[in-house]
């Protein structure tokens, strides 16, 4: 196999603190979401930079932000959506494939 | 490490690999609830309450301490209720981190505990009266035994948690078990392997948690 039929790393995902945020959510159930502090707590990031980085995972259709209400509080919930699951598997399967490049013979 | 500007790509794949492990293991131990909070509650209960019973009731009418002949029950029936207030409040508390199907899940069977044992008790309150002290007791404590270890299994059902499944059925064993032994040697075995087998699979369930989580934080 030539190194240019390796996969190609997905660009959105491929920044450290985005991959962090989509590895976090990938833990959830599918169709599961967390609120936006607990989140924020778990990764340790400003809401600032929490935010940044949730637009433009919002913006590539990874992640669905939500605003929603908790009785009277209002509540803001991330979840990953399904294409940003399926990008977030591809993604390591491309770095597995990257670690331990496929036999010659199949 | 130096610190590095986090809109930069992890430095190679292993790097990236192990960043997405530390980061499951991290949000898993998060937002995973102490499996003991839900074991110990019911595991204290039942060693407390089905020991106060043992001593009320012994077996072959031996009455090891001399309490009134309705503290038994009425503790037991208290301490099953503290504890199952304090498991629904503290599986609530999950639901304001987290919301989707598997709160919807949990709530849906909390409910279905409080049904089932409000059930149980307005049906074993008709036969009030109608039997001798030792038989009303075992048949509550058995019936309370039963509907437990059912909902345990069904729970292992739901979560597809085989630990959870199998103290059900480590339950509902001992139940059967405990009332073919008799009268008083019911409740000292419900107390003992019962309580003692909540408290022991809490217990073994938290550290196979930390255990996870510590490979994975590695």
């Amino acid at each position: 196999m030539s190194q240019a039929e390796l996969p190609d790393l997905d660009p959105v995902i491929h920044a450290q603190a985005r991959l962090r945020v989509v590895s976090s959510l990938s833990t959830l159930r599918e169709a599961d979401s967390i609120t936006f502090p607990r989140l924020q707590e778990i990764l340790k990031m400003t809401a600032g930079n929490l935010s940044v980085h949730l637009r433009k995972l919002e913006d590539a259709g990874y992640v669905e932000v939500t605003k929603t209400h908790h009785g009277r509080t209002p509540a803001t919930l991330v979840r990953l959506t399904r294409r940003g699951r399926l990008a977030f598997e591809d993604y390591t399967a491309a770095l597995r494939a990257l670690l331990n490049p496929p036999q010659e013979e199949s | 490490m130096a610190p590095t500007d986090d809109d930069l790509p992890p430095a190679d794949p292993a790097e990236s690999l192990r960043l997405i492990e530390r980061e499951r293991a991290e949000t898993e131990l998060s937002i995973t609830p102490d499996p003991r909070g839900f074991l110990w509650p019911w595991g204290f209960a039942w060693v407390l309450g089905f020991g106060v019973y043992f001593l009320r009731y012994g077996p072959g009418d031996r009455v090891f301490v001399d309490l009134p002949d309705w503290l038994p029950l009425i503790l037991l029936l208290a301490l099953f209720l503290a504890a199952g207030i304090f498991t629904g409040w503290f599986g609530a508390r999950i639901s304001r981190s987290i919301s989707g199907p598997s709160t919807r899940q949990g709530a849906m069977y909390g409910i279905t505990w409080s049904v089932a044992y409000t059930g149980m008790a307005v049906v074993l309150s008709t036969t009030n009266g109608l039997l001798s002290d030792a038989h009303a007791n075992m048949l509550w404590a058995g019936a309370m035994v039963a509907v437990t270890g059912v909902m345990h299994m069904a729970g292992g059902a739901i979560w597809n948690d085989r630990g959870l499944f199998a103290l059900g059925i480590w339950t509902s064993v001992v139940n059967v078990v405990g009332i073919f032994a008799g009268f008083g040697w019911h409740a000292l075995i419900l107390a003992v392997l019962g309580g003692g087998g909540m408290l022991l699979a809490g217990t073994l369930q938290w550290l196979r948690l930390r255990r996870l989580a510590s490979r994975g934080l590695r």
